[in-house]
């Protein structure tokens, strides 16, 4: 465990080093909500809930992207001896999902300062957020760690991961509906028996597949 | 299953090889040729006013009036067994016919309008129904002597028509027998996506490159069949829904599938190394294939969809499926099964055959 939270240090004292990383992550969120915004001119609950979750889902693309792309090859080698695959997806998917929760809630805030805020559950919209928040970090981590063997590994993140994403998706709108009152909807918890129980196959799955898929 | 032929000789093929092509020729014919049930398309006047006499023009389908006029029968049913019957039905051609009913002013239950569904029962041609046919906006002078005109009819003492035909399903009409194409393509596309990911099961187990060449082979034919799959539903949804998409969760959920796995083949071509490729598609088949269940299975049910067998639907069964459709259907999903194993294999060969050159 120690090692894991080691491994995770690191990649923060990294992350950190260079300021824009941070600061990028951001400024995607403050400019593609103004964008957005300047186009609808306003967001009724309804159309707030899809845009928050479309904005989160580029903003974590982009920020996830990097996971792998940051070290050298040699450096993989190094850790490859050094620690079991699965010790290095820990700590790869802890700091995602650390970046995922800070731009939840920093995409939250700027939602709100722009359009206001329609949830009126709020403990079931950071329940919606902090598990869409695990699944995809597993998620993401697992296909930009199959993307980095590839040769264009930007778009092709985005081209296998956006298809996967999508049953997490609807489950996660359908709550996200439920914390903002716009469903007539009165029972949520099948879809979050539903969410949970993808997001645990996610896990499983991802978590059998990477040291095989890291082995090369 | 993955017996070499030895021989040139194309008779030589295996039992169920043959068995896909008798079977597929039979669906074919039989699902083309088989005449559907007479049925009716249209009916004129559809909405009149209680408390008068009416005649409504009927345009049938499929239809013998001509052959037995005595024996037609016709009766307008309000819900259940509450009906009234036709006092006279004058058949002027083997399409066409007249009916004239008296509504009565009165009805058993107070609505704002009455759909009333026609049912015709004509001798040895059976009997063909048309629900809301006729819809009747209330009398404003209601007598209640006139309750008495409505019958406690169950309609059972109608004739079937004796005969191998397909049902007569209003909106669906001839394109019923998309059945037996549309369905068993994803059935087939499934089976073909599961085959290939128990091979690439397999080569995570012992990394040989021929299992990755089996998968590649059945995902592609895979893909085949549910493009093909997906182009039969959008005609079929063309001619039902009035539009080719319409954003229902089950065409969108298909899509997605079909997405995936192009994407997969996508990462395939911008691999080099041939053991990273095989590794990449086996770990990312595995993973698709399990999400694939709940995207095709489980989150339709859960949505309102138009689509048969999901939110608000029932599936396959009662008169979209009778008897006479089973007989085709069920060898239709067999054949079309063994066919994309068959292709499967094919491409297989041939890509291995490729490879070695």
């Amino acid at each position: 465990m120690n090692r894991i939270l080691n491994l995770v240090a690191t990649e923060a004292r990294i992350e950190l080093r260079e300021r824009y990383a941070l600061s990028g992550i951001v400024l995607y969120v403050l400019s593609s909500s103004f964008i957005v915004f300047s186009i609808w001119k306003q967001l009724p609950p309804k159309e707030w809930g899809l845009t928050f979750w479309v904005i989160f889902l580029f903003c974590s693309l982009m920020a996830v992207l990097k996971t792998f792309g940051r070290e050298s090859e040699g450096r993989y080698f190094y850790y490859y001896t050094l620690y079991h695959p699965l010790e290095l997806f820990a700590a790869k998917v802890i700091y995602n999902f650390l970046l995922l929760v800070f731009i939840f809630l920093v995409l939250w805030f700027v939602l709100f300062v722009m359009a206001g805020n329609p949830i009126l559950r709020i403990g079931w919209f950071l329940t919606t957020g902090l598990m869409s928040c695990i699944g995809l970090s597993f998620l993401l981590t697992l296909i930009t760690s199959i993307a980095i063997k590839t040769q264009q590994n930007a778009s092709l993140t985005a081209v296998m991961a956006l298809p996967l994403m999508i049953p997490l998706l609807i489950n996660i709108l359908r709550l996200t509906a439920y914390s903002s009152g716009t469903t007539p909807d009165e029972n949520p918890w099948n879809e979050l028996m539903l969410l949970s129980s993808i997001i645990s196959l996610v896990i499983g799955l991802s978590l059998w597949l990477f040291p095989y898929l890291w082995r090369s | 299953m993955m017996q070499e032929s030895t021989t040139n000789s194309p008779f030589r093929l295996a039992a169920w090889k043959w068995a896909a092509m008798i079977i597929l020729i039979f669906v074919f014919i039989a699902g083309w040729i088989v005449p559907l049930k007479p049925g009716i398309i249209k009916v004129t006047p559809d909405r009149a006013v209680a408390g008068e006499m009416m005649v409504v023009d009927v345009i049938g389908y499929n239809s013998f009036y001509l052959t037995d006029t005595t024996k037609l029968r016709g009766w307008l049913r309000l819900s259940g067994d509450t009906v009234i019957q036709a006092h006279h039905i004058q058949a002027w051609d083997d399409r066409n016919l007249s009916a004239s009913f008296y509504i009565p002013s009165v009805f058993p239950v107070r609505q704002e309008a009455y759909p009333l569904t026609l049912v015709l029962d004509h001798g040895a041609e059976g009997t063909s129904i048309l629900p809301n046919a006729i819809f009747i906006t209330p009398a404003s002078v209601q007598d209640t002597a006139e309750m008495k005109l409505w019958f406690r009819d169950k309609i059972e003492h109608v004739h079937e028509k004796a005969g191998v035909q397909y049902p007569f399903r209003n909106i669906l009409a001839e394109t019923i027998r998309n059945t037996y194409f549309h369905v068993p393509m994803w059935f087939c596309m499934i089976i073909l996506f599961g085959v290939s990911a128990w091979y690439s099961l397999q080569y995570y187990r012992n990394a040989d490159i021929d299992f990755d060449r089996k998968s590649v082979a059945f995902i592609k034919v895979g893909l085949v069949f549910g493009l093909l799959g997906m182009v039969t539903g959008m005609l079929w949804a063309k001619n039902t829904w009035n539009a080719y998409w319409s954003w229902d969760v089950k065409q969108n959920m298909s899509a997605i599938s079909l997405l995936i796995y192009a994407a997969l083949m996508v990462m395939r071509s911008s691999v080099e190394d041939d053991m990273q490729k095989a590794r990449l598609t086996a770990g990312y088949n595995m993973f698709a294939f399990v999400l694939l269940i709940p995207l095709l299975f489980i989150i339709p049910r859960m949505t309102d969809s138009l689509h048969p067998g999901n939110g608000g639907n029932p599936a396959l069964g009662g008169e979209d499926l009778d008897n006479t459709m089973r007989m085709v259907f069920y060898p239709a999903v067999v054949g079309f099964i063994l066919l994309g194993l068959w292709i499967s294999q094919l491409v297989y060969r041939t890509d291995k055959l490729k490879g070695n050159l």
